[in-house]
């Protein structure tokens, strides 16, 4: 536990400059300064570690790197995705406020691979203790001669700044976060073009999650192989998982990826007040939601979630029991996303009010007969229907809820009130 | 590029790779549904309308934003596709008001045709509609929020045609909401060009709201005559009226926007100030007459003037600059057979003797590929609102401009640098950028540049020039009565020569061309418009002309036509106290929609138009007028039987007898106050002047007379008080010693610039 | 108007963007001048914000709009975030939500008489393994209950 991203965790003082480096912190970054390290090197490492984007989408990240076109011409960055908003995810925080110079490393790394002069941390708005952070780590880095230009005479240029956001969880979409960073409003771009050709300020640029910069340095300096065999077959390394919920110890927990979920549910203590597991959504409220015994079955990587119906998204492990209201908790998320749609696709903008309007009548007690069947064909209209994911993010739980809970929104409907709560 | 093959629908289609799939399917004329696509707007891609199945895709791809590439196979018409669209047709329809029948835009909804295709059980929505409340945003656009499908066609429009982001998406999600901020609404000179971009009935014409439904309209087309471009539109008429006026699309002239001006100057020809019956004055009383009594009456005044004592040299002809071909070439026709050769066109100019010509050798596309344009006594947004529109696109295309003005204007694009300068020294200025062009190309200097120094900034604007592998000058309105005016324009044709530059020349507007090209200029033995003033003539035919807007010696003219032992034959189309004045005879003529005629834009393109609507009253088209006057006065040479014969006789003529200095001066440095008069631009022609809600714009109440604090010391004026019978704004904007007057009337000006 | 001390804190922004690129400063800008005019925007200080970055209104206003952390109505001095989203639902958010509206008076949205508090409902704070939280100011406050809610809003000046 807690080998990458989080292993200074228990020290005094774990995110200055003075910690990191004792354990080993920028040995990686001085090694390209030096120059004993090539882009190439560097993307075939990331390659052979199995490191997938920690966002949410999973992208191998090595490949994500070797798409830049670091040879062309002109200005290029590289941008780090802070915005962490998805209901149940809160490890990036802990990173920022914990660990930033694993954040500066891996992205001062990135900018070297991508040729990227420039990068830019966006942090969200409400974040202002880990922006502190990040900022504190930031002037260490500068004065330290880690980061500005011709560092220690390399010859190579890094300059990193933050940047704050302002409450919009859309912004964690990648494109909506380089529209944000130029000063508008966060709406996504379509795509084709993609940022590696056409990002930030319509220059090159790559996006990866904080999580996944912060890995980056420690898969460089102990190996590909040694991340990968931390975790298992498609799933290199160790991953935070923010265990919340109805859980004892609720916390964040950086294990190999492929650990049982029942060893993390341990881990965080078992189930609260002794209650019995109902539901799990594995992967942030985006992620279909799964039943107790298909949840304790299943182990924490990217093919053991799908294989069990969801997905490990950004590793948001929310845990319910036996209390819990499904049609009040869909509820709650369909409001989510309601409130968060950008407005600009037509299926989201209507589709998400659509959604949480009926369901919003259904727990004021006034649902009808075919209710289910119209939450069902409205989810299937925004979904695969719109410019960026967050469609298909309101979409799946609702196709998810239904499926495994069915007989307790039937009852909400037919009763006007709830099956768990009465 | 090398064409790719695709396949759509199971046809096999070529087309260039990268090309957006829409653009395909459109050029060959398969139906793909969509809201927020604009063929002249960038992409936005978020309405979802225009989905289509392409094979290997997981999802429904956006055809307005997928480009293609070689091998592609489309499906368009099958389940994938039809589902996704009837989706989206759905999901607007939800908070969309299903008030068609009370909407301005029904029958012509863009929306309302694709739900008879697409839409299908809406009623399963029972949620409750969104209502959005509404801004007023201007006395042109009539906003309904609540039909809004947040296409952002009109945001877009804002900020990437009209280049000022009026509109904009606030709130986000559900509450998005098209809005301008703050209370100014929308001011653009383009601004309606929204309600055509607007596919639904959220932004219509103000004016022409609860009218009438499109279906019920016949549309011709015909063209905008305001300004040089000669703007291709549709006139949309009811029992004899022009009740709106759309864009139509001509990518040579308009593309497919056209100005506010053009659209909504139709309001005028309803104006209760028309004048609808031929009227003659009997020992100083009015009265109303047959057309017959008023030709016979009119033929008898110039006969007994100076045909019968052969005086035909005092006969003057005049006529609004913006009169057709045809009414040009008939009128001066008449003059020249009856023998005079007193005619003209330029009222406004100050000075005639100090005119020099400038050629415009650019057509409007042409403006689009320039790499550099100088603009001198110019603001081309409000003078030529489409020149304008081509400029900022070549700007955005990476064009650098520089411009030499009197005043700073809201330039709509970037300036590389903007010179405020006063006219004498925009003669300096420009004689300096010469002289280090000449230089730079071994030409020896004339002797008038010899003791020119060259400053820094025309250096700077020479260098540019020099630079540039295909730039313009273009000149306007501001320097035509500066005391240097040639020199001004000869300098300018001169820099033109020796640097590749091409020119362009918005000096004079409207229908100008058409009365150089059909030579209603004076004749070598005539006098030109001031001169005639000076001169008591006997007899006048006047076309459409207001004498306290349209000349310059404003008050000068109404005492001259005043003159009671002269005859003057005036054909208006709206009445006018100081036309009635002095006027013998007053014959009512059709307006702009009302007759045939063509118009000659800034391209030289001859573009002739049918009237849309039949004159009002007894009021006739003019060219008729003239024809039937030419019979009486028993001219050859008039048998035409429709306007096209003329226009078919003006185009074998070549006239060109225009007298025109090439003198360069530049001793003239008089200390006087300079004063730049601009008439306001929607002032500019009778009808514009009876357009009541264009009158109501901020454009339209454009009535001030502008100088800086010292100018205004001077002057002994303060901003709460009024210079030349308009309102002072002391600014910095102004160049010193000068002040630039916005204003309708030239009587202001006590006719005396 | 925006104060000279804002403009120097809105600068120090704009130097971390291309020098074309001020209007990226444009989220901070509105924060800060926000923080000078008693917690909330007006139409008048959206525009300062525009012109004093060079760009149209209605764009600032665009962003005014979308982002949460605006306030374009009066907030009260403190304005104490609640995230009601599923972690903190989960764990009882709802229940103290009411218990806060309760102490103060004042129900979700309203500011209390005497202008010191105001209480939102927001969407997850990205804390959620430290549920139920809140947010005033700059500060998270984890893992509440009804004392201590009452202890931190009793210390509110
Ligand atoms: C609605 C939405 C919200 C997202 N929020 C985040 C986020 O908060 N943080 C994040 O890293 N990625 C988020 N993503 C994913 C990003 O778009 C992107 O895939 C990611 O930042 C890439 O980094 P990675 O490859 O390192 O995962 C979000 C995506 C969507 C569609
Ligand atoms: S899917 Fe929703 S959030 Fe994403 S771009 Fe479309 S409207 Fe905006
Ligand atoms: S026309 Fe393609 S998405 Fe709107």
């Amino acid at each position: 536990m807690n080998e990458v991203c989080f292993k200074n965790l228990d020290k005094k003082d774990s995110w200055s400059l003075a910690v990191y480096e004792a354990s080993g912190g920028y040995s990686v970054w001085r090694k390209i300064l030096r120059g004993e390290l090539t882009p190439e090197q560097i993307i075939d490492e990331l390659k052979a570690s199995g490191l997938r984007g920690r966002g949410g989408a999973g992208f191998p990240t090595g490949l994500k790197w070797s798409f830049m076109p670091r040879n062309s011409a002109g200005q290029k960055y590289v941008v780090c995705n802070s915005d962490e908003g998805e209901p149940g995810t809160c490890k990036d925080r802990d990173i920022l406020r914990y660990n930033p110079h694993a954040v500066i490393e891996g992205m001062a790394i990135g900018g070297f691979v991508m040729n990227a002069t420039t990068g830019y941390n966006y942090i969200r708005g409400e974040f202002i203790e880990p922006f502190n952070r990040f900022e504190g780590a930031l002037k260490e880095a500068y004065a330290a001669g880690l980061l500005g230009e011709n560092i220690s005479d390399s010859g190579v240029d890094f300059n990193l700044y933050a940047h704050l956001g302002a409450g919009a969880y859309v912004c964690g979409e990648e494109t909506a976060l380089l529209e944000s960073i130029e000063g508008k409003k966060g709406q996504p771009r379509f795509k084709p073009p993609f940022p590696a050709n056409v990002g930030l300020y319509g220059k090159p640029t790559t996006i990866n999650n904080t999580e996944s910069f912060a890995s980056v340095a420690d898969i460089l300096s102990k190996g590909g192989k040694w991340f990968a065999d931390l975790g298992v077959e498609n799933s290199g390394g160790c991953k935070l998982f923010s265990v919340s919920g109805h859980v004892k110890n609720p916390a964040n927990f950086e294990v190999s990826m492929g650990t049982p979920f029942k060893d993390l549910l341990e881990m965080a203590g078992g189930m609260r007040d002794g209650a019995k597991l109902k539901a799990v959504i594995p992967g942030g409220s985006s992620t279909p939601v799964l039943t107790a015994d298909v949840a304790m079955a299943m182990t924490m990587d990217y093919d053991g979630i799908e294989k069990a119906g969801s997905m490990l998204g950004a590793g948001s492990v929310i845990v319910m029991d036996e209390s819990t209201c499904m049609v009040e908790t869909l509820t709650r998320l369909a409001h989510f996303y309601y409130d968060e749609s950008c407005g600009q696709c037509t299926p989201c903008r209507e589709g998400t009010g659509w959604l949480y309007r009926a369901l919003k009548r259904i727990t004021d007690g006034n649902g009808k007969d075919g209710d289910i069947e119209l939450l069902l064909n409205v989810q299937d209209k925004i979904m695969g229907n719109t410019i960026c994911a967050l469609g298909d993010a309101a979409a799946m739980p609702v196709e998810s809820f239904l499926r495994n809970f069915r007989e307790e929104f039937e009852y909400y409907i037919e009763h006007g009130k709830s099956m768990v709560k009465g | 590029m090398a064409k790719i093959e695709i396949e759509i629908d199971g046809k096999m289609v070529r087309a260039k790779p990268g090309e957006m799939l829409i653009s395909v399917t459109d050029r060959e004329g398969i139906s793909v549904p969509r809201f927020c696509y604009h063929k002249k707007l960038s992409v936005a891609a978020s309405c979802r309308m225009c989905l289509v199945d392409v094979e290997g895709a997981p999802k429904p791809q956006p055809a307005c934003s997928t480009p293609i590439s070689e091998g592609m196979k489309i499906h368009t018409q099958n389940e994938k596709s039809k589902s996704s669209q009837k989706a989206v047709m759905e999901f607007l329809l939800i908070n969309h008001p299903l008030d068609c029948p009370i909407c301005d835009q029904g029958g012509e909804c863009e929306l309302q045709d694709v739900a008879v295709e697409y839409g299908s059980d809406v009623s399963c929505f029972s949620e409750g509609k969104r209502i959005v409340a509404d801004n007023d945003i201007g006395p042109l656009i009539q906003t309904d929020m609540t039909r809004c499908i947040h296409c952002t066609r009109c945001v877009r429009f804002g900020a990437e045609i009209a280049g000022i982001m009026e509109m904009g998406g606030t709130g986000r999600g559900d509450h998005l909401k098209i809005e301008p901020f703050l209370t100014e609404g929308v001011t653009s000179e383009l601004s309606g060009n929204m309600i055509d971009v607007c596919p639904v009935g959220a932004l219509t014409s103000k004016p022409f709201r609860y009218e009438l439904r499109s279906w019920q309209m016949n549309s011709t087309s015909t063209i905008a005559r305001h300004d040089l471009v000669g703007s291709n539109i549709n006139a949309q008429t009811y029992k004899g009226n022009v009740k709106r006026v759309v864009s139509g699309d001509n990518d040579a002239v308009n593309e497919t926007w056209i100005s506010d001006r053009d659209r909504f100057s139709y309001e005028g020809l309803s104006h209760e100030n028309r004048l609808l019956e031929p009227q003659i004055k009997i020992e100083g009383q009015w009265k109303e007459v047959g057309w017959h009594v008023a030709l016979d009456y009119a033929v008898k005044g110039l006969t007994s003037n100076i045909l019968n004592n052969h005086q035909s040299d005092q006969l003057g002809v005049m006529a609004s600059k913006t009169s057709t071909v045809e009414e040009f070439y008939l009128l001066q026709k008449i003059a020249r057979e009856i023998g005079s050769e007193n005619i003209d066109y330029r009222l406004n100019i100050k000075n005639l003797d100090n005119t020099a010509k400038l050629e415009s050798n650019i057509k409007l596309g042409g403006l689009e590929g320039v790499d550099h344009a100088l603009i001198v006594g110019s603001n081309p947004r409000l003078e030529q609102p489409m020149i304008n529109h081509r400029l900022r696109k070549a700007s955005l295309n990476g064009t650098s401009v520089d411009v030499i003005n009197s005043m700073k204007f809201d330039f709509n694009y970037q300036l590389n640098s903007e010179n405020i300068i006063a006219p004498n020294q925009i003669a300096s200025t420009l004689a300096g950028v010469l002289s280090s062009v000449l230089a730079s190309v071994s030409i020896e200097l004339p002797d008038y540049l010899q003791s020119i120094k060259v400053s820094k900034e025309s250096a700077s604007i020479a260098e540019k020039l020099n630079n540039s592998d295909n730039s313009v000058i273009v000149l306007g309105e501001h320097v035509v009565n500066a005391e240097n005016s040639a020199t001004i324009v000869n300098l300018i044709a001169q820099i033109a020569k020796h640097t590749n530059s091409t020119t362009l020349n918005l000096s004079t507007t409207a229908n100008s061309l058409a009365a150089e090209l059909t030579g209603f200029v004076p004749g070598s033995k005539g006098m030109n418009v001031n001169a005639m003033l000076e001169s008591d003539l006997k007899a006048y035919i006047l076309l459409d002309i207001y004498p306290e807007y349209d000349f310059h010696h404003a008050d000068k003219a109404i005492d001259a036509l005043n003159d009671k032992d002269n005859f003057v034959i005036s054909l208006n189309g709206f009445k006018n106290d100081i036309v009635s004045e002095y006027s013998d005879v007053i014959l009512p003529i059709a307006a702009f929609y009302e007759t045939s005629g063509t118009h000659i834009n800034i391209n030289g393109d001859m573009q002739s138009f049918a009237a849309s609507v039949v004159a009002p009253g007894e009021s006739k088209p003019a060219w008729k007028v003239f024809k039937v006057l030419a019979d009486l006065l028993k001219l050859p040479g008039f048998n035409y039987v429709d306007s096209t014969q003329i226009t078919e006789e003006v185009s074998h003529q070549a006239h060109n007898n225009h007298l025109h200095n090439e003198n360069i001066d530049l001793s003239i440095t008089s200390d006087n106050i300079n004063i730049i008069w601009q008439q306001s631009p929607y002032s500019i022609d009778a009808l514009l002047r009876h357009s009541g809600s264009l009158q109501q714009t901020k454009i339209g109440k454009l009535n001030f007379a502008y100088m800086n604090a010292s100018v205004a010391k001077d002057l002994g004026v303060s901003a709460d008080s009024k210079y030349l019978g308009v309102p002072v704004v002391i600014t910095d904007a102004v160049a010193d010693r000068c002040v630039f007057v916005n204003a309708n009337k030239a009587t202001q000006t006590g006719g005396e610039s | 108007m925006i104060s000279d001390q804002a403009k120097k804190q809105i600068d120090a922004w704009v130097a971390k963007y291309p020098e074309d690129r001020k209007s990226s400063a444009v989220m901070e800008a509105l924060k800060i001048v926000q923080a000078e005019n008693d917690n909330s925007l007006s139409a008048e200080s959206i525009q300062d914000v525009a012109d004093y970055l060079g760009m149209p209104g209605i764009a600032a206003a665009e962003v005014a709009t979308f982002y949460e952390n605006y306030n374009h109505k009066p907030v009260g001095k403190h304005v104490i975030r609640f995230c009601h989203n599923i972690s903190c639902m989960l764990n009882g958010s709802d229940d103290l939500i009411s218990h806060l509206e309760d102490k103060l008076g004042v129900k979700t949205g309203e500011v209390t008489k005497d202008g010191l508090i105001s209480v939102k409902k927001v969407e997850c704070l990205g804390a959620c393994v430290g549920a139920p939280m809140f947010q005033i100011g700059d500060q998270y406050y984890e893992n509440l209950t009804a004392e201590k809610i009452d202890e931190i809003v009793d210390g509110l000046k």
